[in-house]
This record gives structure tokens, C-alpha cells and sequence, in this order.
């Protein structure tokens, strides 16, 4: 069971990550189109939309590694002190109650949408010769069916996690705020914040 | 169970309690009141804690069908799915939002250049001399680091790890230690290029440019509050923030300058220039002395290069169609912006060097203001022309005020350079490593925004552009930070975006039930001045910040607070400066406050939580405040858009 959740974690972080590189892309794009206008006076009518689609593929493809990661945010001023079943049991409800329906919903209307513009054959109409949009509205079923299997196996997890009372491990991954890399970095060890404790202690007991 | 929980509950029962009360009973409700509940729902599913945007996808699906279902049953399906897909598509397709990941990629990838030790490291010796010295380079560092990357718990953490074993050892107060790291290391959240105010303005249709420009001086104000009262206490209380020793401050200095001011000259000019003239200092190789030198000369180039280019653009020939000060990007014809690039271009970047890079002297305000003063008047048309003509006989004569300001930029470099020592020229390099390309690169990300130059977006790719720069130099860019900043950067702007989806389905769903017209026409018949609906409204965002994270409260509740401005004749930017304030605050509100919680994991452990909450309450206070300056003086914000976009 669990090599299945982590393998569908697995896909989901490998289309999530593959599709992350678009930022450096669009890095890249849009420095260059500044340039390429500014410097060269050759600005590129297709460098909107292509940034926008660059920005929307980003993002929206990106949406269930990060449900992998648990990275959505959530309100947690409660979720955090509640023991891991009643946190299971809750995300087990919403899941069904909430996520699935809208994001079955978003990938049926989104595949229907992307359909409509395979058979009209549809182009931006920002600028005149603008570059096609079926495939950047592609996007929409594929993310919304991608976050559909990883919803599907956060489910099992919350399942899991109901049975054993905690929760089933997740895949290793950067985090944003990573205290020990940030400890190496500037060379800090544990060590010398327990040496710290000496300035804390004393004032307060110099002042009782 | 804990108190936090019980916290929890009660606003939760209190959100239930007064749907109860405030709503019809079922028989009477309208779409009108099931929206208000959809509200209150709402509130309470997210503090049940599941991911807020499908939380507010679900629900906003539900509700569309429900209130197209009262219209015509027959659709409400179909019409439900096309509401869902356009308002996804809509988000995808944003020209606001599309500047978030590539700010948020420039974050990363600064945090990651690690510029922030030798950045702390350097602050502490500028400001050696100013009472509670460590907590002001503290402050300073956490103000232009988080502005830098607008990653709180990044900052608040490595701050922890920096600043608080410096500050404890120097037998700083706890409190005002743990104050000092987490205020400063909210002010990202604020002060332009910030992630909240792009999703205000893409929630609130105010321009981001706008946003940028007015929410600059405000933030410098709230720093400058935070400074102003960390100095005040240490002088009222040296034992809270005791003065370094002389021992601490002295600079070491490298062999050649220990020669140097011992032979020649203490001051750096003279000294510098007596050792390449002279054969005195035979040990002493000449290649050090110009390179010392040509950077002693540096803030005297970067004075007369703006001057220059000033005088430039004072005395520029008139033309027909020059767009005066600055237009909004896109609308300048294609010749004129390529000429206004040439100018303002170069007269953005340098001009923070001359306010800057004098920290050491007391005079170094007089020649930021004069430039600014002239630059003032260059913006203005029409502005009294007095000065002798100029060479070129088509230019027109620079005014009177450029003059004033050249010869007060001449007298400040000269004070300046009287007090330019050997130690100060250390402190110098030091900066010039880690403050000025950072200060440099924010300045000039939000210059070529604010003045028009290039759209957010096209700023914010500049911006990462200059991260990836900025960490290369540092040697810190490798495959590894890559990935890391780029999967992070994934993850975040998924977060934020994927929010946008379902809020805007929410709010749709929000709209077509008629909830809005209820509350406008609730607020309404309270018949409350513009004041009193302000005071209502901050009040109201300030108890939401408690159990809902900023993201959620733009998101969800500006569309609520927006319709209403107009019956109040207030300015939606004015408003939104004032959120952006309001749900700083947030951030140090306890017993909430994340900031708190990053800094308790890196402090030693007989520092509590309610020491690091303790100390917090003081700039809380002082956020306050200074929600209220900006609303008795608007100008502080609202003077800098007024200028550029009339």
C-alpha cells in the first residue's frame, strides 16, 4: 500500500518538478524580451501570451506536488493541536465533501473547454497572429485529473492514518524554511545556541 | 487540551453563534442569506484546517450550482462547470499574478546567495556608535533582507541563529533581542517588491505599480519607528542594550593602511593620495593604493554621475511630447520611452549610492534630499528658471534649485570625505559586499516599476535575473541551490495561485448569490462616516489576521470590503496600504504569530515563547501607531503615486 502512495507522489512530484524549470525559463524569456525591445527595438508580439502560458502551466501543473508535499496552505491555528486521527478524520471528510466534487468537477469542465478549442482551433487574440491556446488549455484537465489521483491518495493516507493513529510517511523534499541548512550555512551548531542559555539564565536571576 | 485549541474553538462557536443570531430563519431565507452563510461556513471549514483553495473550490462549486439552480434548474450544471473553468482560466491567464513566482524565484535565490552574515556583519560596524547598535544593524538587516527575499520564516530564522547569539552576548535584554528580529523580520512583508501587495492589487483591481510606489514610504516609516524606538530605549535604559566597548568597535586594518595612516595621514584622501605621490611608502604597492583609492572616490563618482545625468535632464531640449515625469507603462510612444530609459535608466540605479553610502556621517541625509529635490523639480515642468544659459544653445537653462542641490551634494561629499578614515574605509568594502548590491538591486527592481520603465512582471524576471547574478558572484549558485529555489518557487506559487482558483470561484459563487448587496446595503443603513467605516474595517481585518493567514484574508474578504469604498469616498490604494499595514500587525499578534514560533525553534531553550511574545508587544504597538500616522497623514503613502500618475 504504501509503495503505491508513494509512487503516485512520485509521478506527481516528477511532473510538478519538470514543469518548475518553466520559471527559469521564463526568467530567461522575459529578460531577454526586455532587451530584445529596449536594446534592439525588436519587440516580439507572441512574448505576452507566451509568458502567460509559461506563468499558467507553472502553476497549475504544480498543484499536486504540491498536495503531495502538503504544501497548500491551510489554517492550521487549530490543526496543529489536534492528535493525528481527529486531524485524519477531518481531511478524510473534506476530502470527500470538498475536494473531490470540485476537482472532478474542474477536470470534466476543463476537458470540455479544452475540447471546444481543439475543434475551433483557437489562437490568442491579444495580438493578431496570436500563438494557439488549445494547448495551454490542455492544462486544465491534465492538472485537475493529476490532482484528482493524488487527492485519491491522500484519501488512503488519511485511511491510514485512521487505522495506525499516525500519519503514513511522505516523500523527502526541500523545504522552505530548512533550520538545519540554514544552521550550516551561516555555521551555527547546536552547540554553541545551548552555550547561549548562560546569558539567558543569568540576567532573569540577577534580577529576582 | 491546550489553550490555543479552546482559542480556536471560541471563534469558531462565535462565528457559528452569530450566523445564527444575524440570519432569517430557514423559511425566509434569500440567495442573499445563503451567501452570508456560505461566509460563515467558510470560516469555519478553513479553521478546521483543510487546504484553504479547495476548501473554497468546493464550496464555491456547491453554491454556484445552488443559486444557478433558483434561476433555471434546467442549466445550473452546465452553467456551474463554465463558471469553474472560466475563472480557472482567468487566473492562468493573469497579467498581475504572473509576477509571483518570478518574485518569489528572486527570493530564493537571494536568501540562498547567503548574503545575510556578512550583511549583519557589516551593519553592526556601521552602526557602532548608535545606541543599541546591535538591535538597530538587526533591524536594518532583517528590513533589507526580507525585502530582498519576502520570506519571513527564512529571515526571523537566520536572524535567530545571527543576531540573537551577538545580541545575548552583549548582554541585550531577551525581549528586546527576540522583538527586534521578528519585527524586522516581518517588514518584507510590507515594504515593495512584496508578494501581498500583488495579490491585493490582483484581488482589488488596483494597480501594482501604484501599490509599489505608495507602500514604499510607509514602509521605510515602520522601520524607521522600529529604529527610532529601539534607540530611545537603550538610552533610557543602556542596561536593557549596553554600548559597545571600544574594543568591539575597533576595525581591523589591513597592513598597507596601518602604514599609511601612521605615515601620512589618518584621512583616508589625503592619505591615500600622500602615499602614491611620495616614495615614502616603498612597502606599500602602488596597484593597493589605486584600487583603495579609486574605491575612497567611489560616492564622489556616484555624486557627479547623478548630477550629470540630473543636469541632463533638467536642461533637456522641451519637446512637444515628452510624457512629463513618468506614464504608466505602455502608454509612452515608442521614441520617447527609448530617451526616457536613456535617462531616468542610468539616474535610477546610482542614485542610492549617494544616499547611502555614507552612513557614517551625519550629513549623509542632505544629499539624498537635495537630489531628490532637484530631481523634484526636473519632474515638474515649468519650474522657475533663474541659472546662467547653458553651452547648447537649444537646451534650456538648468533651474536654481539644481544648483542649490549640486553645491549641497558638494559640501556633504566634502564633510564627508573630512571624516573618511582608514576604519571607515573598511567598513566601506564591507558594505559595498553585502548591503549595495542588495540595496542596489531592490532599488532598482522597484525604480524601473515605480517610474514606469517596465511592467511588474518584466521587473520581477529582471529582478530574478539579478538573483541568479547576485548568487553567482557569491559562489552559491550550483545545480543544488538551483533545484532547491526552483522546486520552491514551484511549491509556493502553486499555493498562492491554486488559492486565486478557488477564491475566485468562491467569490463568483459569493457574487451570483447576491451575499455582497446584503452586507453593502447592512453597512449602509448604519449610516456610519468615512471614518468610523474605516476604523470598523481595520478592526475587523485585525481579528481575522488571528486565525487566518494573510493570503486567506486578501483573498476572501477584500472582495467583500472593496464595493463598499466608493459610497465612503475612499481611495482603494489608500485603503490597501492601510491592510497591508493592518495584516503586518497580524504577524506579531500573539499568540498566533509565526514569527514567534521560527525564532523559539533556533533560540537557546530557557528563552520561552512568552519572553519572544513579550518582546513582540512593543512593535505591535508601534505598527499600530503607525496605522494611525498614515491615516491622519495620507500623504506618506499616497504623495509618491500622487507625484508620478497624476
Amino acid at each position: 500500500m504504501q509503495k503505491l502512495l508513494l509512487a503516485v507522489d512520485r509521478i506527481s512530484t516528477f511532473v510538478g518538478q519538470l514543469f518548475s524549470w518553466l520559471i527559469v525559463a521564463l526568467t530567461f524569456m522575459i529578460s531577454w524580451e526586455v532587451f530584445s525591445r529596449y536594446a534592439l527595438d525588436n519587440p516580439h508580439p507572441w512574448a505576452f501570451d507566451v509568458m502567460s502560458m509559461m506563468y499558467g502551466s507553472l502553476f497549475m501543473m504544480a498543484g499536486a506536488y504540491t498536495l503531495s508535499k502538503n504544501g497548500h496552505v491551510r489554517g492550521d491555528v487549530l490543526y496543529g493541536f489536534f492528535p493525528p486521527r481527529l486531524q485524519a478524520g477531518l481531511d478524510l471528510t473534506l476530502y470527500i465533501l470538498f475536494f473531490i466534487p470540485g476537482v472532478f468537477a474542474l477536470a470534466w469542465a476543463g476537458y470540455n473547454y479544452a475540447a471546444d478549442s481543439w475543434v475551433i482551433n483557437e489562437h490568442s487574440n491579444i495580438t493578431a497572429n496570436g500563438p494557439p491556446v488549445y494547448p495551454f488549455k490542455t492544462i486544465i484537465p491534465i492538472a485537475g485529473a493529476l490532482l484528482l489521483a493524488q487527492g485519491l491518495v491522500e484519501i488512503v493516507r488519511c485511511i491510514v492514518c485512521l487505522q495506525q493513529g499516525k500519519w503514513p510517511s511522505r516523500g523527502e523534499d526541500v523545504e522552505e524554511v530548512d533550520v538545519e541548512k540554514l544552521k550550516e550555512m551561516v555555521h551555527v551548531k547546536d552547540e554553541d545556541i545551548a552555550r547561549l542559555d548562560a546569558f539567558v539564565v543569568h540576567p532573569q536571576e540577577s534580577q529576582k | 487540551m491546550k489553550k490555543e485549541v479552546w482559542f480556536g474553538l471560541t471563534i469558531m462557536a462565535a462565528v457559528v453563534l452569530a450566523a445564527f443570531v444575524l440570519l432569517p430563519s430557514p423559511s425566509m431565507m434569500s440567495n442573499g442569506h445563503l451567501g452570508l452563510l456560505m461566509l460563515a461556513l467558510v470560516v469555519v471549514a478553513i479553521m478546521l484546517g483543510f487546504p484553504t483553495a479547495f476548501t473554497l473550490m468546493g464550496m464555491g462549486m456547491v453554491f454556484a450550482w445552488i443559486a444557478y439552480r433558483s434561476q433555471n434548474p434546467g442549466l445550473a450544471v452546465q452553467q456551474t462547470l463554465d463558471l469553474m473553468v472560466q475563472r480557472t482560466y482567468s487566473v492562468m491567464s493573469n497579467d498581475v499574478l504572473i509576477s509571483i513566482p518570478l518574485f518569489v524565484f528572486m527570493g530564493y535565490l537571494i536568501e540562498r546567495a547567503n548574503l545575510i552574515e556578512k550583511l549583519f556583519k557589516s551593519m553592526h560596524l556601521a552602526t557602532a556608535r548608535i545606541p543599541g547598535s546591535l538591535a538597530v544593524a538587526t533591524i536594518i538587516t532583517c528590513a533589507i533582507f526580507a525585502t530582498a527575499t519576502g520570506i519571513v520564516g527564512a529571515v526571523v530564522t537566520l536572524m535567530g541563529l545571527l543576531a540573537l547569539p551577538a545580541m545575548l552576548r552583549a548582554g541585550y535584554g531577551v525581549q528586546l533581542s527576540a522583538g527586534a528580529i521578528t519585527a524586522g523580520g516581518c517588514l518584507g512583508i510590507l515594504i515593495p517588491p512584496s508578494v501581498m501587495l500583488i495579490v491585493y492589487g490582483a484581488t482589488a483591481g488596483v494597480s501594482v505599480v501604484k501599490l509599489y510606489a505608495g507602500a514604499f514610504f510607509p514602509g521605510l516609516m515602520l522601520a524607521g519607528l522600529y529604529i527610532a524606538y529601539v534607540i530611545i530605549l537603550a538610552k533610557l535604559k543602556p542596561s536593557l542594550a549596553p554600548p559597545m566597548s571600544a574594543e568591539e568597535r575597533r576595525v581591523p586594518l589591513p597592513a598597507f593602511a596601518e602604514i599609511v595612516s601612521s605615515t601620512v595621514s589618518k584621512r583616508v584622501l589625503p592619505g591615500l593620495m600622500g602615499a602614491i605621490k611620495g616614495k615614502r611608502n616603498a612597502a606599500v604597492p602602488m596597484r593597493t593604493l589605486l584600487n583603495h583609492l579609486f574605491i575612497a572616490l567611489l560616492p564622489a563618482l556616484a555624486v557627479v554621475l547623478i548630477m550629470g545625468l540630473v543636469f541632463l535632464k533638467v536642461t533637456a531640449p522641451v519637446e512637444p511630447e515628452v510624457p512629463e515625469g513618468v506614464v504608466a507603462m505602455g502608454s509612452a510612444a515608442l521614441g520617447t520611452v527609448e530617451e526616457e530609459t536613456a535617462n531616468a535608466g542610468g539616474l535610477q540605479e546610482p542614485e542610492p549610492e549617494s544616499g547611502l553610502q555614507e552612513p557614517p556621517s551625519e550629513e549623509a541625509t542632505q544629499a539624498p534630499a537635495a537630489s531628490v529635490a532637484a530631481e523634484t523639480e526636473a519632474v515638474k515642468p515649468g519650474a522657475p528658471i533663474v541659472a546662467e544659459p547653458v553651452a547648447a544653445s537649444e537646451r534650456v537653462p538648468a533651474p536654481a534649485s539644481f544648483w542649490i542641490g549640486l553645491v549641497s551634494c558638494a559640501v556633504a561629499l566634502a564633510l564627508f570625505y573630512a571624516m573618511f578614515s582608514f576604519a571607515r574605509l573598511e567598513i566601506f568594502k564591507m558594505l559595498l559586499g553585502s548591503f549595495f548590491p542588495l540595496a542596489i538591486m531592490i532599488l532598482a527592481v522597484l525604480g524601473t516599476i515605480v517610474f514606469g520603465l517596465a511592467t511588474p512582471t518584466e521587473a520581477a524576471a529582471m529582478g530574478s535575473m539579478g538573483g541568479l547574478v547576485l548568487a553567482a558572484a557569491y559562489r552559491r549558485l550550483n545545480l543544488g541551490v538551483l533545484k532547491e529555489s526552483v522546486y520552491l518557487t514551484a511549491k509556493t506559487s502553486a499555493m498562492v495561485c491554486w488559492l486565486f482558483v478557488g477564491s475566485s470561484i468562491f467569490s463568483a459563487a459569493f457574487a451570483l448569490l447576491g451575499g455582497q448587496e446584503i452586507i453593502n446595503t447592512w453597512v449602509l443603513s448604519m449610516d456610519m462616516t468615512p471614518v468610523q467605516f474605516m476604523i470598523l474595517a481595520q478592526i475587523v481585518i485585525f481579528l481575522l489576521g488571528w486565525p487566518l493567514e494573510w493570503t486567506e484574508i486578501i483573498v476572501i474578504f477584500m472582495p467583500i470590503f472593496i464595493p463598499l469604498l466608493p459610497h465612503f469616498g475612499i481611495d482603494p490604494l489608500f485603503f490597501g496600504l492601510l491592510v497591508a499595514l493592518n495584516l503586518q500587525t497580524a504577524f506579531l499578534s500573539p499568540p498566533v504569530a509565526m514569527a514567534a514560533f521560527y525564532l523559539k525553534g533556533v533560540s537557546p531553550p530557557h528563552v520561552t515563547l512568552n519572553q519572544i511574545f513579550a518582546g513582540m508587544l512593543p512593535f505591535m504597538a508601534i505598527q499600530v501607531f503607525a496605522i494611525i500616522l498614515l491615516y491622519q497623514f495620507p500623504a506618506i503613502g499616497l504623495w509618491l503615486p500622487q507625484l508620478l500618475y497624476k
